[in-house]
């Protein structure tokens, strides 16, 4: 029943992203929890055999005193992992054929990947929203108030300017210290090569990076009842399209440019997940976790 | 093409808001915003054209459509001609004249309308039409199959004279109140005497058009007939070789040279029998006499053996009463023998009648009883005993007829005796010189009448009026005048009976009428008039009228009229036998008539003589009749004969309905290219 609110149409309808990460998330594992296949816990994980250098805390005394041999013990839940989602705030965001704009759809991923980390997974959680230049940054963090930190940053990142992910990507390397789990959420009209280029260091110094690519339904399969004029959120340009190719030539490019992204972003070591404004956000929350269970 | 309501174009000012709203109001396309133009290119088709041409489209229906409603507000219309199949009227007319008798004339006639009766249209109008001695419309125009065939079925031959300028004047008559074109098929035997005097009297209007159906076809077949009969219809003495003599006409038409039997039958009986010689298409007299006949009505014929094709025409009836010579009181002023001398001697001359004339002074006919007089004259006797007059009145009142000759004692403001008027003025005409003349004379009156009065007039101008009396013509009939208008001859109905009035003397000193040879006629036709003989017996005409009663009698103060037509039947219902004013004779044959007033008569009827010759009209003029009605749409009548045929009809509901359409176009048009356009936007 929870998984409702899991849908894009209904999340629309709050207005806090706080209680929507919250719905979000909660109606997500509640859901998980009926699956055994994507079941996780922060119980008992293994033994490893103690190295000098480890900390001493983590030795498993008891079995000390019964072995005579030094074993750290480890959970799955004390492992920590800081999570980066970089949004996309251009223009192009703001587009929208239902109810939602693909930028509303990247928030609410957003924020309940925030709760989801932070309130489940006690990970530190950071933001950087650019444009063609980092507009904001908030640091990774599992201090008191983060999320609401973050969720003000989410509230704050309106679209303004166009896409550049070298700039702002160059700048955010600078921010990295430590490695984790990097999130792009964009709709990636560049083309892929230069998307990849200029995400592949993120993945160079060891983040797990993954793809949102979020897009309109109507980005994908466009309908047009006639010739008309069309124009660039970004650039303001205007192009006057006649129906026949967006039937034809326009989705032979779409795909081709989403197979491309697809194929490269794996070739360079990251996930690639297609995100359309019309489905459910658990797709998302999935990806997520499946990458930080991996992690562990 | 016009409009009922032309003023409403006003409204196709209206035009000017499509015309501003497509035309000069430039068109604002909204673009569409896409995230990125990244995976687009430009359109080779050119989407503004596309949607130029719609908006030409759209803005053409929304044209169409204010100017649809402003023309169904101006109700347009046209003159068409009403000439569809059933506007059209198939106007039957079956001849069934006295001719239409001979040989099978009218059961052919019958069979070929029937004919053209069932193959007419289906669903087509007829109207079935008898042409006798009147017009007869026999069924409304109607459709109905059955009934117009019985109708048809329904026709017998009759013994009156057709004539086509009678049915002419019906059609045109017919044509006021049926507003279509007519198609009328004439079935005759087109008769030659059937045409009136004026050809145009039987030319129909243009709308009509004629079919004539012959029936007789070829020659006119040899026909003898007895074309007259001159016998008394009152005779009082059968051994008077003057009065009891029958003299009777026959004739052939398109006839050889012959030699025929000639019959008088009386009572049934041939009493007599002659051969005469009839000339090749001539006449022949054959005189009976003397006429020996029984007292009362005795039913008479002359009866030729014609052995010809037409045997209906071979006899003429007449019928003759034997009684004795009637009375005739002449009241005269003392000292006045002139009056009295002109008219016995006019009256003695006339040989059909049978009146023995009683002259007194007017101071000697206290005692007299007028009721035992055929009629009284009162020549210049303005001042009667009072017992006399008083008895004159109840005479008239009860049917007697008086004649009133005003002579030189008709001074002004004189009281004429049972007029109940006076003498208003005296004209003297001798003292400007020479008399004057009778200018108007109405034929018509019994009196007067003349059947071919001539040129002359019937010899009424050569009569000079020296001094007439000059009365108040209100409410009486003249039946003439002089030349300056005076009347001259007046007829006043008091009661059952007539006054007869002349506005000057029988004495040949205030006119002189009395030498003229009119005055014998005028006395005959009088006293015949004036005793009622002229109705109680004789012959007439087939379709001539009787009058039953005067129109003054109340019907309930008089008795039943008995009518007995020649088939035995009584053609009066019960309440026509007491109102009935006249009665039509059209059946050949002998009627008997019991009147009111106790008097019986009986008339023998004769068939128009006429319809005896079957000589057919030439076949030109024939065509020129048949064809009169187109040359004369094509002519000269064709500036308005085809104006009245067209009907203004009006298109308002086809526009309405044009323009329902085109409203419907516009909502669909209008809703798919402005919803794409809100689409695009």
């Amino acid at each position: 029943m929870l998984q409702r609110y899991l849908d894009p149409a209904v999340l629309a309808g709050i207005s806090s992203l706080d209680l929507l990460a919250k719905t979000v998330v909660d109606g997500f594992v509640a859901g998980l929890h009926r699956s055994p296949d994507c079941g996780f816990s922060q119980e008992f994980a293994e033994y490893r055999a103690y190295t000098p250098g480890d900390d001493l805390r983590h030795v498993d005394w008891n079995l000390f005193a019964r072995t005579e041999r030094t074993y750290l013990k480890r959970y799955r839940g004390e492992t920590n992992s800081q999570l980066t989602i970089l949004l996309d705030a251009s223009k192009s965001m703001q587009y929208s054929s239902g109810p939602l704009k693909k930028m509303d759809y990247a928030r609410f991923i957003a924020a309940s990947l925030f709760y989801l980390a932070i309130h489940n997974q006690r990970d530190a959680a950071g933001l950087i929203v650019f444009d063609d230049e980092v507009r904001e940054y908030i640091r990774p963090s599992t201090r008191q108030g983060q999320l609401a930190r973050l969720f003000a940053g989410l509230e704050r990142a309106e679209p303004q300017a166009r896409t550049d992910y070298s700039k702002p990507l160059r700048h955010f390397q600078n921010f990295l210290h430590r490695r984790g789990i990097v999130l792009v959420i964009s709709d990636f009209y560049e083309e892929p090569e230069t998307i990849i280029h200029a995400i592949a260091p993120l993945r160079f110094h060891g983040n797990e990076v993954i793809l949102f690519h979020v897009l309109d339904p109507e980005e994908i399969r466009p309908v047009l009842k006639g010739s008309m004029v069309l124009v660039d959120l970004e650039t303001d340009r205007k192009m006057e399209v006649v129906p026949e190719y967006v039937k034809t030539q326009y989705r032979a490019r779409m795909d081709a440019h989403l197979e491309a992204l697809r194929t490269q972003a794996h070739a360079a070591g990251m996930d690639y997940q297609l995100l359309v404004t019309d489905r459910s956000l658990d797709a998302a929350l999935r990806e997520y976790l499946a990458l930080r269970q991996a992690g562990n | 093409m016009g409009f009922l309501a032309p003023w409403f174009l006003a409204g196709l000012a209206a035009l000017s808001v499509p015309v501003f709203v497509h035309l000069l109001r430039k068109h604002v396309t909204v673009p569409r915003p896409v995230s990125s133009l990244m995976f687009f290119e430009r359109g080779i088709q050119s989407s503004t054209r596309h949607r130029k041409l719609k908006h030409l489209l759209l803005f053409a229906l929304r044209f169409a459509l204010v100017l649809l409603v402003v023309l169904a507000f101006a109700n347009p219309f046209v003159r068409r001609a009403s000439a569809d199949a059933n506007s059209r009227l198939l106007l039957i007319v079956l001849d069934r004249s006295f001719s239409m008798r001979a040989g099978t004339r009218f059961a052919d006639a019958q069979q070929q309308a029937l004919t053209t009766l069932a193959a007419r249209p289906r669903g087509e109008k007829a109207q079935i039409v008898a042409l006798g001695g009147e017009v007869e419309l026999l069924t409304q125009p109607i459709a109905d199959d059955a009934q117009l065939r019985a109708a048809l079925e329904s026709i017998e031959p009759g013994d009156g004279h057709a004539n086509f300028g009678e049915l002419g004047r019906a059609v045109r008559a017919m044509m006021e109140t049926v507003h279509g074109p007519i198609d009328l098929d004439l079935f005759s035997d087109m008769q030659h005497s059937a045409m009136p005097a004026n050809f145009g009297d039987m030319v129909f209007p243009p709308s009509v058009k004629l079919t004539l159906h012959n029936v007789a076809k070829g020659a006119a077949p040899p026909n003898w007939t007895v074309e007259s009969v001159n016998a008394p219809a009152e005779l009082a003495d059968p051994k008077d070789p003057k009065l009891s003599r029958v003299e009777a006409v026959v004739v052939g038409f398109n006839t050889p040279a012959a030699t025929k039997t000639v019959s008088l039958v009386i009572g049934g009986k041939i009493v007599a029998t002659s051969k005469v010689n009839i000339p090749a298409n001539g006449r022949a007299t054959v005189e009976f006499t003397p006429l020996n006949v029984a007292y009362g009505f005795n039913r008479c014929a002359v009866r030729i053996d014609s052995g010809d094709a037409f045997p209906a025409d071979d006899a003429t009836v007449f019928a003759v009463r034997r009684s004795d010579p009637e009375r005739v009181l002449f009241v005269h002023a003392a000292g006045d023998t002139r009056s009295p001398l002109y008219f016995g001697a006019a009256l003695n001359a006339v040989a059909q009648s049978s009146y023995v004339l009683q002259s007194v002074g007017a101071e000697q006919a206290t005692d007299l009883d007028p009721s035992k007089f055929a009629f009284v004259v009162l020549s210049d006797s303005l001042t009667l005993p009072s017992i006399f007059e008083h008895a004159l009145d109840a005479y008239v009142a009860k049917g007697g007829n008086v004649l009133v000759a005003l002579g030189t004692s008709a001074a002004h403001g004189a009281r004429i005796p049972l007029w109940g008027g006076q003498v208003q003025g005296v004209r003297d005409y001798a003292r400007n010189g020479e008399g004057i003349g009778v200018g108007q004379v109405d034929f018509s009156y019994p009196a007067l009448a003349q059947e071919q009065p001539g040129h002359d007039n019937g010899g009424w101008p050569e009569v000079k009026v020296d001094y007439a009396a000059l009365v108040d013509a209100a409410g009486v009939r003249v039946a003439a005048r002089l030349t300056d208008g005076t009347p001259f001859v007046l007829d006043k109905q008091i009661g059952e009976g007539h006054i007869l009035l002349l506005a000057s003397g029988l004495d040949n000193l205030t006119n002189d009428l009395p030498l003229h040879p009119v005055f014998v006629v005028f006395v005959d036709h009088a006293a015949r008039y004036l005793s009622g003989t002229a109705r109680l017996s004789g012959s007439r005409l087939v379709d001539a009228y009787v009058q039953l009663r005067s129109g003054t009698e109340a019907a309930t103060a008089a008795g039943s009229v008995e009518v007995i037509d020649p088939e035995g039947r009584r053609p009066l219902s019960l309440s026509e036998a007491r109102t009935a004013q006249s009665l039509r004779l059209d059946h050949a044959g002998f009627y008997q008539i019991h009147f009111a007033n106790g008097q019986d008569a009986v008339i023998g009827v004769n068939p128009d003589r006429r319809e005896s010759d079957l000589a057919p009209i030439p076949d030109d003029v024939l065509e020129l009749w048949s064809g009169s009605s187109s040359n004369e749409a094509n002519g000269t009548a064709s500036a308005t004969a085809p104006e009245e045929a067209k009907q203004p009809v009006s298109l308002w509901w086809y526009v309405m309905l044009l323009g329902l359409l085109t409203a419907m176009a516009e909502t669909a048009f209008a809703s798919r290219y402005l919803g794409t356009e809100r689409e695009e936007a």
